[in-house]
């Protein structure tokens, strides 16, 4: 086991389109034993962040390190590392034992204890009954569960994860991800875990690092990154359905801040934004959640109209048109809305987010 | 295909068959004739008379038997050579980020198609010096004027369908560049190598210029510009000549017969799974 410590990575690809700044200045530091995730939409980096680390990709500058020691220009075979592809990666000619045992063979394990590493993979892993098929012959899931046995048989320093749930179906997936979170507590190894999957981010991790085209957008606690999101990409990507945006201008009105967009009002409360923008336009972010259906008399209610009301389980997602756009609101299932219907909403004024600007990437006012 | 339109197609591919399998027929049952049958008008289509005297006398009257081993030592041995150094060189081409690769690929196909009619003059001056001329080495490394850019062509492709993850795993699991070529890459690849192989096994076994040419010491020579002396020197004992094409071809047979299967999945490229 070991902690890692990537310092200052760039990497630039280039190519006939010219280059890529796949990643930008990424410094992270991962406990030791600490389970990661890197999540981000498609092409942010996060594949290449993980090959850089497992050694099959070269920074273009930058270093990493395990407990200390530069292995940035080693070989992957020399890391002790351990990495799951999206694709699994199963040797398709060799039988699940010999997947399995390659690692451990190439390494000059002895027989015997290649024999009872196996066995005791195959029990933590339930693919016992498995050993002599081939990978062709497996469903999905027992796929993926050889191939995390193979990564985990070695007893890695570090664990990488690209994306391995990516390729079963919905309810596999969630047994799936029981059974990671299960499976990281028992071997307490350091884990990378690249996903797009932002639930799968959210309840597997220790901390979550948001990218976005190559640059970390902000690293946390999965809590922190969800109420506390650190700029309007990080807002939006973190929560299905995403936070309402909508944007305006802030301006101090008899000594308290107030925020109005089209059509709406809302005054902040007296101590949330210490600094104000000075161009004065700005984004105010609010969750589902965080709004509610009020009396249309009510003091800063804001009007609107539904378009769409959908029911999503236990609760129920509103579609609703304000003069600046549409807006949704979470409520549970009981609470019935027709198209057509006019409302009332109201914002929780603890959980009101405020950006500097209107960017992509317009960093929260604290 | 509907199985009824196959059915349609039958006789066609029959007459098919019998165009090409006739002169093959014709060759081994006049091989089984006695002399006297061979030329005997009209011509028997089945031997009134079975004998295997030409087969005899193949081994016992001329030196077909050196012939035979000398074609099948330098086939072999160009083939082997064909196949390591192509498969390296067509590793290279599908997977290592080289400045003007495309270019290169394309090379190797003009090269595989240079005639060798054109090579064969230089490449005599050459190995001259090299004191390649009469050796079974050296026609094994003229024969790689071809071999080795066929199999560096037909095998690139295989090699590209290769998932590269599974190599990237090996890597990770422990073995080096060439641990994962072998351990991974080359199974996955085991119809191409079959199928270029065998090819490259025929071309070799029937390359009539480069063999006359580049051996001139008798001992040394392989079959096909061996065989041809059969029709100058004697006088032209046919029976004879059709005894020696037949054993001459019994390899080609029975690679055919072998490749068969990975004809279908090997030379369509890509038919391996990931
Ligand atoms: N070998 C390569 N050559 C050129 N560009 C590359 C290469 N690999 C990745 N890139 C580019 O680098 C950027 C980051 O790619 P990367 O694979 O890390 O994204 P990702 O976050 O893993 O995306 P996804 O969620 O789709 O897997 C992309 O713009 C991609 O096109
Ligand atoms: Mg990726």
């Amino acid at each position: 086991m070991a902690n890692v410590r990537i310092e200052r990575l760039h990497k630039e690809f280039r190519g006939a389109g010219g280059i890529v700044h796949a990643l930008a200045d990424l410094t992270l530091d991962i406990a030791d034993g600490e389970f990661i995730s890197l999540v981000g939409p498609s092409g942010c980096g996060k594949t290449t962040a993980l090959r850089i680390i497992a050694g099959l990709e070269t920074p273009t500058s930058g270093r990493i390190l395990f407990d200390g020691r530069d292995i940035t220009r080693l070989e992957p075979r020399d890391r002790n590392i351990a990495m799951v592809f999206q694709s699994y990666a199963l040797y398709p000619h060799m039988t699940v034992r010999q997947n399995l045992e390659y690692g451990l063979r190439k390494r000059g394990a002895p027989r015997d204890e290649r024999a009872r590493k196996v066995a005791a993979i195959a029990a933590m892993l339930r693919i016992e009954p498995m050993l002599d098929r081939r990978p062709l012959q497996l469903s999905g899931g027992q796929r993926q569960r050889v191939a995390l046995g193979r990564a985990l048989i070695r007893d890695p320093e570090v664990f990488l994860l690209d994306e391995p749930l990516s390729n079963l179906d919905a309810k596999l997936r969630v047994h799936m991800r029981a059974e990671l979170a299960a499976l990281h507590q028992k071997v307490r190894t350091t884990m990378v875990y690249v996903t797009h999957d932002q639930l799968e981010a959210m309840t597997l991790s220790d901390r979550i690092v948001v990218m976005n085209h190559g640059v970390m957008q902000q690293v946390g606690r999965p809590e922190e990154i969800y109420s506390r999101p650190a700029n309007r990409f990080v807002a939006e990507f973190i929560g299905t359905p995403s936070m309402n945006m909508i944007e305006g201008q802030v301006r101090t009105e008899a000594g308290r801040p107030l925020f109005t967009g089209p059509g709406i009002t809302v005054v902040l409360p007296r101590d949330a934004p210490q600094a104000l923008p000075s161009s004065g336009r700005a984004t105010l972010g609010i969750r589902p959640e965080h709004v509610s259906l009020v009396a249309p008399d009510a003091p800063g209610a804001i009007p609107a109209r539904v378009t769409v009301s959908e029911l999503a389980g236990p609760e129920r997602f509103h579609f609703v048109a304000v003069e600046g756009g549409s807006i949704i609101v979470r409520t549970p299932a009981a609470t019935v809305l027709h198209p057509g219907e006019t409302v009332a909403l109201g914002f929780d004024p603890d959980r009101l987010h405020l950006f500097d600007g209107t960017g992509e990437d317009a960093p929260a006012l604290r | 295909m509907p199985p009824r339109n196959a059915a349609r197609l039958y006789p066609l591919v029959l007459l098919l068959l019998a165009f090409v399998a006739f002169p093959l027929y014709w060759m081994a049952s006049t091989s089984l004739k006695p002399q006297t049958e061979v030329f005997r008008v009209p011509p028997t289509f089945v031997p009134e008379t079975w004998t295997l005297r030409h087969y005899v006398e193949l081994f016992w009257l001329t030196d077909f038997g050196l012939l035979f081993v000398n074609s099948l030592k330098v086939c072999l041995v160009s083939t082997g050579l064909a196949l390591v150094v192509g498969s390296l060189g067509a590793y290279a081409l599908a997977r290592f980020r080289v400045r003007g690769k495309e270019a290169y690929g394309r090379l190797v196909l003009l090269a595989y198609m240079f005639p060798g009619a054109l090579l064969v003059i230089p490449l005599l001056l050459l190995f001259r010096q090299l004191g390649l001329t009469n050796s079974h080495l050296g026609l094994s490394l003229a024969y790689l004027t071809f071999a080795v850019p066929f199999v560096m062509w037909v095998m690139r492709d295989f090699f590209a369908s290769v998932p590269v993850d599974l190599e990237e795993a090996a890597l990770i699991d422990g073995a080096s560049r060439l641990g994962a070529l072998w351990d991974v890459v080359l199974p996955q690849a085991v119809p191409g190598l079959i199928a270029t192989g065998i090819f490259a096994f025929l071309f070799a076994w029937n390359e009539y210029l480069f063999a006359l040419i580049l051996i001139s010491d008798e001992s040394l020579r392989t079959l096909p510009p061996g065989m041809m002396r059969f029709v100058s020197t004697t006088d032209t004992n046919w029976g004879l000549i059709m005894a020696a094409s037949t054993l001459a071809t019994l390899p080609m047979a029975l690679a055919f017969g072998l490749i068969q299967r990975y004809l279908v999945t090997g030379l369509g490229a890509g038919g391996v799974k990931g």
